[in-house]
């Protein structure tokens, strides 16, 4: 098909506006329509589980957080999690407590920052501003409460960070934070939701069935989207003690995986709050006594763009064995490929966009033939032999 | 003189991701785009065309399948061209070649930046704050309106 003569090939990347991360798609367009599209990820390749074979476990944790910037607190909290499972070792209360909260401090500026790049792709520069100046003051709570912006170290071996636990003071400020978000975000959601341009140019584009979405395994709002509720957070007993509800959407269009985020920030609202205000006393940090020589040890965590995999193994002196990391983007990038499939040329773009790629964590081993300078990823059984 | 005065007043921006964990372009198009810091009031703009661009911004530590974009991108942007390194991976490779385990240091990674190309300015961080990706950005309008 992709040889036929009235195909004409179209580029997008490695660098480019839409997409700020390098990656590229091929779309193979007849008239205006695209019958196919392929997606090459491979450019920010940087090797994480290779220098993390054999690196001391605390140091291991360091590098998990910087695998991405999104959702950094995610990956540094599910390696903690793989290896207080591994070593078994129980966390104190109000140190999961914390960890849910800059988990869900950390999905809202996510959330937030997708709707303002989807704005931004779709053309609307206002919306984009607007859900910048929203994302602003979550930044600087963040800041406060940890240290640091984007990479906030917080979950640590046996607790939290002792930086990271808020006083009262803190908590004051945060709760009426929420307030003031919350009474600016209803609004700017209604605004989005009944504003007649944006909902004419997102509905009934970019299609991912419910069928299609389940073959190709689409995890978190991608999937909910389509219909499917896969949320880790139902399976995981840190979240037991919240009260909150999970989004499935029915529509499979753009429209309906944009809402499936901007519908998740108020429940996140939720749960800080029960938070904030359930937050029990006691101390956040207790000294652990580490076990070595453990068995393969697995964690499933939902990050702000669907389920994300961990696993690792400890030796004898402490050292990490075989990392292993599987990101919410790869099942979502097969999605996005045939999601765009029947769209206009215009529309290519802003339906990958509203699937959340995140290219920086998923970057696999690629094999190129020098002679024929094809790629190939290689699966499991091959690399077996 | 008027060239001066032009070039002065619209500077543009162009951003770069080379690999890294994009908490840096997060903070870039924060400082660029969000009403709190807005560039583009001190006539800062952002573009993605390295034809009208002056100053180039480089996050991430350039592994080495972006590293022949980058030099394209590069070459393309006209002169005077200033470049500034963003972020701790930009500067000295960040983890990825700074921490590692009996494997040694990532072989993926072409960086750090000064290796490359010349770096006029830096955002030190990891990652850098707003106020400090505007300084720097600001540290290299010099070299392009009064190329020095």
């Amino acid at each position: 098909m992709k040889n036929s003569e009235n195909i004409t090939e179209v580029d997008v990347g490695t660098i480019h506006p839409a997409l700020i991360e390098p990656f590229r798609i091929r779309f193979f367009v007849e008239d205006e329509t695209i019958v196919d599209s392929e997606i090459t990820y491979n450019a920010a390749h940087r090797g994480i589980e290779r220098i993390l074979e054999g690196l001391p476990v605390k140091k291991a944790h360091m590098v998990t957080e910087k695998i991405c910037g999104l959702c950094s607190t995610t990956h540094l909290w599910n390696s903690v999690r793989a290896t207080e499972k591994a070593m078994d070792i129980q966390v104190p209360e109000r140190a999961t407590y914390i960890r849910v909260l800059v988990n869900e401090l950390d999905r809202l500026h996510s959330h937030i920052f997708f709707l303002a790049h989807g704005f931004e792709t779709l053309g609307h520069e206002t919306f984009t501003y607007r859900a910048f100046a929203l994302r602003e003051p979550l930044m600087r709570m963040l800041y406060k409460l940890t240290g640091n912006r984007v990479h906030y170290s917080t979950a640590v071996l046996g607790g939290v960070r002792p930086r990271c636990d808020p006083d009262k003071a803190t908590t004051s400020a945060l709760l009426s934070l929420l307030d003031g978000l919350e009474s600016q975000l209803g609004p700017f959601i209604e605004r989005v939701t009944q504003d007649p341009m944006i909902i004419s140019r997102i509905s009934g584009i970019g299609i991912l069935d419910k069928k299609t979405a389940k073959e190709l395994h689409a995890v978190g709002p991608t999937a909910r989207g389509s219909g499917i509720n896969n949320d880790v957070r139902a399976r995981m007993s840190e979240y037991d003690d919240f009260d909150f509800d999970y989004i499935v959407l029915k529509g499979c269009d753009v429209k309906d995986r944009l809402l499936a985020r901007a519908y998740e920030i108020p429940e996140s609202f939720k749960i800080i709050r029960q938070c904030l205000t359930m937050m029990p006393g006691g101390p956040s940090y207790e000294p652990v006594k580490m076990k070595f020589e453990t068995q393969y040890q697995d964690a499933y965590i939902e990050a702000p763009r669907g389920e994300l995999f961990h696993s690792l193994k400890i030796d004898e002196k402490g050292l990490v064995r075989n990392y292993r990391v599987r990101t919410p983007t790869p099942p979502n990038l097969a999605c996005m490929e045939k999601a765009c499939r029947g769209d206009q040329l215009t529309d290519g773009v802003l339906t990958i966009v509203s699937c959340d790629p995140c290219l920086s964590c998923s970057n696999r081993a690629t094999v190129v033939d020098n002679e024929t300078k094809k790629e190939r990823v290689i699966d499991f059984r091959r690399l077996k032999g | 003189m008027i060239k001066t005065l032009g070039r002065k007043r619209s500077i543009h921006v162009m951003l770069v991701y080379t690999g890294g964990c994009n908490g840096c372009d997060i903070e870039v198009l924060n400082s660029l785009l969000s009403p709190y810091y807005d560039l583009e009031q001190y006539r800062i703009m952002l573009t993605f065309n390295p034809r009208e661009a002056d100053i180039l911004l480089v996050s991430g530590p350039v592994t080495i399948r972006t590293l022949d974009q980058l030099r394209a991108i590069y070459e393309k942007i006209p002169e005077p061209k200033a470049v500034v390194a963003i972020g701790a991976c930009a500067l000295v490779g960040g983890v990825y070649t700074n921490v590692y385990g009996e494997l040694g240091p990532s072989d993926q990674i072409a960086g750090p930046l000064s290796k490359i190309m010349r770096v006029e300015s830096e955002g030190v961080g990891c990652p850098p704050s707003p106020d400090e990706i505007i300084n720097a950005v600001a540290k290299a309008i010099p070299r392009v309106v009064e190329q020095k």
